[in-house]
């Protein structure tokens, strides 16, 4: 307590004798929170963080050459029973009260782990520090002071009440077919647009016969292209001219890409296949489901195109590389802004552009 | 309420100026629309300054335009140490886990290309190109971190390790043996304009944003500026004082019509000799463009400009002035 005392006492007595000026004796123009972020005065647990990084620190010459593990692990002469280093997850899940818990998936020792990201790809660092800025200065709408947006009228319609039958009936859909369409927020910082996922998909209509090597190769192809393994799917219409029973063959097959690998498959898309396509006029302007996906469509002959499949393109059977549906999936929840997102990106739109 | 009053509050409604000074005139003209739609419900009742009606002309800012152009980044940026030994680490463990790779599938047993191959595997015990020698499936499969002082990590290296690993395939497979085949090699990410420190060339910091500056015969190193125009919109001021400053031999897109910057200077008021308005400083307001093509030329300029540089962020600050620079930092991209 006693040691305690005159600290308080200085706290109080320091203010006093150094008054606060109350204007800042160096020029501040305009203070932001972001100017002086990284001299801010650290929190007593980052304190305790080491400055550098351990790949900035210097190590004595000496020390490093004498380093070699796999050596120091061979002289080793009683090697330890792989019980005490390895951990093995269990291979079933034997409920929660088991002593041997799984690791989570986000552990390497994990068997649902899966490695990556293996790099930073580069329309990802466009879309950054490019495409994401410019498209929040161009979609920006000024609201002047004092502005309300006018009242819009209900999206559900009220019935009239003009029979007693309307009572308790629910809301009508909007006039001109039931879709209720995805409310457009407008565009801020926060919800700038863009490309979450891409679907490849490839519907072989020989497979249907009970011959499936047109499904292996198919398989084959959309693998090597989007390096994610693909879903098979079977028909459910029914054309007795294919030979197609609903539920009997797989004719279909799917790839989902998401982050890293979407982002390499946009890449040799948009700079490698799209322009050394002959006389493709690009994307039709009408495309799109009117909530932000917009889907093409690639030529058999596109499609070997690709990189991945021309290395080995004799290793596909002729005439057995499918064509494919791309879809582009944005977050965007309107077909403009999506059109906006991905012309950025670099895929071109033809004909009359439907919004 | 009497009908007289509400006849005189009608009388001074109309007499009241249509515009007010606080609000700029494209915002006055949308609040305008907007009351014509719901001025049934709601009639304005705002007591009119009786200072504004007077014929006193009220002071006011200089409004500029200005014109942010940019040239954005051109290639990927320089990994971080830590980034760089990440996804090195995640190779190798993706090495470990993936299946092996399906030989048959890719090389026919007896080709050229099936030779080439095992000579590979041996060198390096790895399908994988660019991630060093390293065997995933051997009983030290554990030790796959770097020492110190290795390249694998490096961008470079990979680049290079891949380049190799396609030469030799060609040279392995191609029928004529007297002739070395080259593969072309990435162009070096840093320049000649970099190497020599030339800020005029757009050839320079590839992977950053560069924004086009210029100075004026004073000295000072500001954007491209200009007062706007009796009439003339924020965008058409910008697109004017973009051709009059830097020349016409520049292929430019203007993103959007609304300013994304401004900059503010307050000076001490004084009167206008002809007009008696009073002057009480500038406002300048920031478009933005991207370069597409060409190059800035001064020599046609309208503005007394000195000389122009294509600027980072980071070397902005050292050429504006303190005040001008924390006024519009927050609108330079960080990259």
């Amino acid at each position: 307590m006693a040691a305690r005392e005159p600290s308080r006492y200085l706290a109080r007595a320091v203010p006093r004798v150094l008054p606060p000026s109350s204007r800042p004796h160096a020029f501040l123009g305009r203070r932001n929170a972001s100017d002086k972020a990284p001299e801010r005065r650290l929190s007593s647990e980052l304190n305790e963080l080491e400055s550098e990084s351990s790949l900035a620190t210097r190590v004595d010459e000496k020390m490093a050459k004498s380093f070699d593990p796999a050596a120091r692990a061979k002289a080793r002469k009683t090697q330890l029973p792989r019980g005490r280093y390895q951990f093995r997850s269990p291979k079933y899940y034997r409920g929660p009260l088991h002593p041997n818990q799984p690791p989570p998936p986000s552990d390497p020792s994990s068997r649902l782990y899966v490695p990556g990201p293996f790099s930073l790809p580069r329309a990802k660092q466009t879309y950054d520090s490019t495409i994401a800025s410019d498209i929040l200065t161009l979609c920006y709408v000024h609201n002047p002071p004092g502005f309300k947006p006018p009242p819009k009228a209900p999206r559900l319609r009220e019935w009239d009440d003009s029979s007693p039958y309307h009572k308790n009936r629910p809301l009508r859909g909007p006039r001109g077919g039931d879709v209720l369409r995805l409310l457009r927020k407008p565009i801020a910082f926060n919800n700038i647009p863009e490309i979450k996922r891409i679907t490849i998909h490839s519907y072989v209509k020989d497979a249907a016969g009970g011959n499936s090597s047109w499904l292996h190769v198919a398989g084959m192809a959309v693998q090597a292209i989007s390096n994610v393994r693909v879903e098979t799917f079977r028909s459910k219409a029914s054309v007795s001219g294919w030979g197609l029973v609903p539920g009997r063959d797989a004719v279909a097959v799917k790839a989902e890409l998401q982050g890293e690998t979407m982002y390499h498959f946009l890449s040799k898309l948009v700079d490698v296949v799209l322009p050394r396509i002959k006389d493709w006029p690009g994307v039709k302007g009408s495309s799109g489901d009117s909530s932000g996906n917009i889907t093409f469509g690639l030529d058999p002959e596109y499609v070997a195109l690709f990189p991945e499949i021309e290395v080995n393109y004799d290793m596909y059977p002729p005439k057995m590389i499918p064509g494919c549906h791309i879809t582009l999936h944005t977050s965007a929840t309107a077909d403009k802004d999506a059109r906006l997102l991905l012309s950025a990106t670099g895929i071109p739109f033809y004909g009359k552009i439907v919004h | 309420m009497s009908t007289g009053s509400n006849g005189a509050r009608r009388i001074a409604s109309l007499l009241r100026p249509r515009f007010d000074a606080a609000v700029c005139r494209s915002c006055q003209e949308t609040i305008g629309r907007r009351n014509y739609a719901s001025a049934a419900a709601e009639p304005t009742t705002t007591s009119s300054d009786p200072s504004s009606t007077s014929p006193v002309v009220q002071p006011a800012y200089t409004i500029n335009a200005g014109v942010v152009l940019s040239r954005p980044p051109v290639i990927t940026r320089d990994l971080e140490p830590f980034e760089k030994a990440f996804y090195l680490y995640q190779k190798r463990l993706n090495e470990r886990q993936a299946l092996p790779f399906t030989k048959y599938f890719y090389f026919k047993r007896g080709t050229p290309l099936d030779e080439d191959w095992k000579k590979k595997i041996q060198e390096r015990q790895t399908p994988a190109r660019d991630i060093g020698k390293y065997n995933a499936y051997a009983p030290d499969a554990w030790n796959d971190e770097l020492l110190l002082g290795a390249k694998e990590a490096e961008p470079e290296y990979q680049v290079e390790m891949l380049v190799r690993d396609a030469e030799s395939t060609a040279n392995a497979t191609s029928q004529d043996t007297s002739k070395k085949e080259e593969i072309p090699r990435p162009h070096p990410r840093v320049t000649e304009a970099d190497k020599k420190g030339d800020q005029k060339s757009l050839n320079r910091l590839l992977s950053r944003t560069l924004y086009l500056l210029v100075q004026s015969k004073g000295g000072q190193w500001r954007f491209p500026q200009s007062q706007i125009a009796t009439g003339e919109t924020l965008r058409q001021a910008a697109e004017r004082t973009l051709f009059e400053s830097a020349g016409k031999n520049m292929n430019t897109w203007m993103v959007g019509y609304h300013p994304f910057g401004h900059f503010v200077r307050n000076i001490k008021p004084r009167a206008n000799s002809k007009t008696g308005a009073e002057n009480l400083g500038e406002k300048t307001f920031f478009l933005k463009s991207r370069i597409m093509a060409g190059q800035a030329d001064l020599s046609a300029n309208l503005h007394n400009l000195a000389d122009f540089k294509w600027l980072s962020k980071e070397e902005i600050s050292k050429f504006v002035h303190p005040q001008y620079y924390s006024q519009i930092k927050n609108m330079l991209a960080d990259r």
